[in-house]
């Protein structure tokens, strides 16, 4: 079917070599890097990278498979985009903040977060840290420093600038790193995130993953300018454009915008061009829209970015640091497989809170309204226990349980008065 | 293994599928369900016939089997096709839509008329505040009601105010902008929020909601033709799971107007989008009890049609509304003032409202947290036991107790006939 439209098009995909602001490449697909200055990573913080890298594809491929036996509800996969976020936690500090827009899975195993616990988020049992309350897949970790993820895209680059100004003012030595992506570009957040940044002096540094689909929008429908970073250059602060697939760059990069950052006392912005391999989410089906002509048009760019693991893996096989970049990835892989395997068990054994949870954490303290509700709530599921699936739910402590002893004396919950969690 | 206990288990089912050649559907244990569900439905019909005093309609037997999403469809398919100045979009609306309700018109109608915007609900609605006045007919998307929030200055500030303040030399009527909403499982904060409260305290927007495949088509027709901007929330979980014999004809239903669903004499229901379904699966329960419900779905929130709930509670007595939204200031807060000003007299028991709790959606205390069939039965053999005080009151106070220790006597009254009841 011919399109009817009178809307001209400015270029229909952008490949590596063809945009106007250059993208800053240190390693080939072979895993020849151009100078030896770009390598700044040391032995064991290269072999966990690429551990990482690998464990964040096959616990995805794990937790597709979990949604397809409807064990969990929701999952975004990261095909292709797993070097994004290990690259730039190896360039930053431990100190950093980090605030997530959903596909950054990578930084959270960078910095410790175990598939047990990514496992115990994505279904919200009783070993969830927001306790089931909080959407699939929204982290919200404080000690490893990530601020809470929402679905609502864009609402967190503002967040960035603010955290970022914080610590400017209070001299510390810490950046925010701000995701987003290319759609979330689009939105007004962005504009006032950026403009504030920089306008008022924030330390942050905002990570745009340019990955070509916004759910089923392509680049061509999302923007007509050149990609998002020169739209720093009138909001006044420093902007590059990084290969994706590129762990090497992506850690350069991150490195030197860090100490930018820190010098010139103001943000630095990143756009990192990717690809999203999978579909947007498990809510998704991208051969819908991602046909056989479309995909046709885009293999010139996909050649030219190609496959992180296996550039990085080359790389480590060209320095001598593995004997055989396969063996690893299988290795590795395994392990990761049956580590996914052990917590999904543990994780489908797990109940949910006890369903009072719910009512908890609206205000720092229990309003009169709550209380009435929780008192109606309680009085109905006593006089209809078979409509609620209590079996699912933690049961509610009884006063003879000995733990029970220790939980019912005055929680620091109710008398807790500062707004950020004490770890943070 | 992980759905099997044993390797013989496996073996046995997979053998006997591959015996049998067909699919054989491994049913999966409770412990495995990815999420809980409340109160399970009750097995009833709810398709709907055409209410043939509301919708005249030129071949009542042109008839198709369809839900919302199709109907929807069928719905923009004709309002594009009878005024070719009518555009749609919104995200992702070229390739078919998140919802699959945008199917098939790309194709149709063109990337001019059908196309996707980029990523800001800001710009979606600020963009058709600007395209209809030059005359055309905007159709925005937005892809969740929990996203609307970007817009809610363009609709509160602009869309809703431009004819007022311009004493109607200009107006916004040309936009009608579909919100897919509600609770849908396992959607948590950020995909099950119901958002019609925060607009219902603007004046100069309408907010329609429907309930069936039937009333979508005819109430979506409706409001894109509508001389004033409307909001149309769609209730997700109703998308595949209602559907009904739709006349594929081009048809409208009158907006700001309720519907009476169901004649009763002892308690009046009022709902609206998936609440309806509770509400009559409740009136169903009810009825085994000897209750006769009145069932009124309101379609149109604002402004919303009192005339007709009015006259239904003065004839029962009492009130019962319900939605998901959180209680406090929900769309019940205001039907109930207005109700308590001019139906005093007539009723025998305070409104009562089944709603949602004060607090965010949860994402896994769903079943806990939605107003089901349970609680809205509940509260209906609330409103009937009230009158039961009140008589009890009366009679006290004929025989001479003094108000003070009234409600002792009344207290006590109930709890032994709850007792006697129970046991």
């Amino acid at each position: 079917t011919t399109e009817i439209y009178t809307r001209s098009i400015v270029g229909s995909v952008r490949c590596v070599q063809e945009t106007g602001f250059p993208i800053f490449r240190t390693m080939d697909l072979e895993g020849n890097v151009s100078d030896s200055k770009y390598e700044i990573l040391d032995k064991p913080t290269l072999i966990k990278l690429f551990d990482i890298m690998v464990t964040e594809r096959e616990s995805d491929r794990i937790a597709l498979n979990m949604h397809r036996q409807n064990r969990i509800t929701f999952y975004f996969s990261h095909l292709y985009e797993e070097a994004v976020g290990p690259a730039i936690g190896a360039a930053i500090k431990d100190e950093d903040k980090i605030v997530l827009q959903y596909r950054e899975q990578g930084i959270l195993l960078w910095r410790g977060f175990s598939i047990q616990e990514i496992l115990h988020t994505v279904k919200g049992s009783n070993k969830d840290h927001a306790k089931g309350k909080a959407l699939a897949c929204h982290y919200s970790i404080p000690k490893i420093g990530v601020l809470p993820l929402s679905a609502p895209i864009g609402s967190k680059i503002g967040h960035g600038a603010g955290l970022g100004y914080a610590f400017r003012t209070q001299k510390e030595d810490k950046i925010a790193v701000t995701f987003m992506g290319e759609g979330a570009a689009s939105q007004g957040d962005f504009h006032a995130g950026l403009n504030f940044a920089a306008t008022l002096g924030s330390q942050t540094l905002f990570v745009c993953r340019n990955n070509c689909y916004a759910i089923s929008t392509p680049i061509e429908d999302q923007y007509a300018g050149d990609g998002v970073a020169p739209r720093c250059i009138g909001y006044g602060m420093p902007a590059i454009k990084v290969d994706g697939c590129d762990p090497l760059a992506i850690a350069y990069a991150t490195k030197h915008a860090r100490q930018m950052i820190m010098e010139r006392k103001g943000p630095v912005f990143m756009e990192v061009y990717g690809y999203r391999g999978g579909d947007h989410s498990t809510s998704d089906s991208a051969p819908l829209y991602r046909t056989k002509e479309v995909l046709a048009k885009l293999k010139p760019y996909l050649d030219a970015i190609g496959d992180p693991i296996i550039r990085l893996g080359k790389y480590l096989e060209k320095k001598g640091y593995l004997a055989n970049y396969k063996e690893q990835m299988d290795k590795v892989g395994k392990a990761a497989v049956a580590e996914c395997h052990k917590y999904a068990k543990e994780m489908d054994e797990t109940p949910y809170p006890e369903y009072k949870t719910m009512f908890e954490d609206v205000y720092s303290y229990t309003p009169q309204n709550l209380k009435e509700q929780i008192e109606q709530l309680d009085a109905h599921i006593k006089k209809y226990p078979e409509f609620y699936p209590l079996s699912d739910f933690k049961k509610k402590q009884s006063l003879f349980n000995l733990t029970c002893l220790l939980y019912t004396s005055p929680s620091p919950r109710d008398q807790r008065g500062s707004r950020m969690p004490s770890s943070a | 293994m992980g759905l099997f206990k044993t390797k013989e288990d496996m073996l046995k089912v997979l053998t006997r599928a591959a015996s049998k050649q067909v699919y054989t559907r491994v049913l999966l244990p409770k412990s495995l369900r990815a999420f809980s569900a409340g109160p399970a439905p009750l097995k009833m019909d709810f398709s709907e016939k055409v209410n043939t005093n509301e919708i005249k309609l030129k071949n009542p037997t042109k008839l198709k089997k369809m839900n919302i999403c199709q109907s929807i469809t069928n719905a923009l398919d004709i309002a594009l096709a009878t005024n070719p100045n009518t555009f749609v979009y919104g995200e992702d609306v070229k390739f078919g839509g998140v919802f699959r309700c945008t199917v098939g018109l790309n194709e149709k109608y063109g990337t001019d008329r059908v196309f996707n915007t980029p990523l800001s609900e800001q710009g979606i609605i600020g963009f058709s505040v600007g395209l209809v006045a030059a005359g055309g007919v905007a159709i925005p998307e937005i892809q969740f009601g929990d996203y609307i929030f970007p817009a809610f200055d363009q609709f509160v500030n602009e869309v809703a105010k431009y004819r007022y303040r311009t004493n109607g030399l200009f107006n916004t009527g040309g936009i009608c902008c579909r919100v897919a909403y509600g609770a849908v499982g396992h959607g948590g904060h950020y995909h099950s929020q119901t958002p019609e409260a925060h607009f219902m305290h603007t004046a100069g927007l309408t907010m329609v909601i429907p309930r069936n495949p039937i009333q979508a088509k005819g109430l979506l027709l409706a409001s894109i033709r509508s001389p004033d901007p409307v909001i149309f929330f769609e209730p997700k979980i109703l998308y595949r799971m209602s559907e009904d014999m739709v006349p594929e004809e081009d048809y409208e239903i009158p907006l700001r107007k309720a519907e009476v669903i169901k004649e009763g004499k002892d308690v009046t229901l009022l709902g609206y989008g998936a609440s309806v379904r509770q509400l009559q699966m409740a009136a169903k329960m009810a009825e085994e009890k000897g209750i006769a419900c009145e069932i009124i779905d309101l379609r149109t929130i604002l402004p919303y049609d009192f005339e007709t709930i009015e006259k239904s509670v003065n004839k029962t007595g009492r009130l019962l509304i319900t939605h998901e939204a959180p209680i406090t200031s929900g769309a019940a807060a205001e039907i109930a003032a207005k109700t308590i000003e001019k139906c005093f007299l007539h009723m025998k028991a305070p409104v009562k409202r089944v709603c949602g709790y004060d607090t965010p959606f949860p994402f896994v205390y769903e079943p806990f947290y939605l107003p089901n069939r349970v609680k809205i039965f509940d509260g209906i053999q609330e409103l009937m036991a009230y009158q039961l005080e009140l008589l009890l009151n009366q009679w006290l106070s004929l025989i001479h107790i003094s108000e003070p220790t009234r409600p002792l006597y009344i207290s006590y009254a109930v709890f032994c006939l709850k007792k006697k009841k129970n046991t």
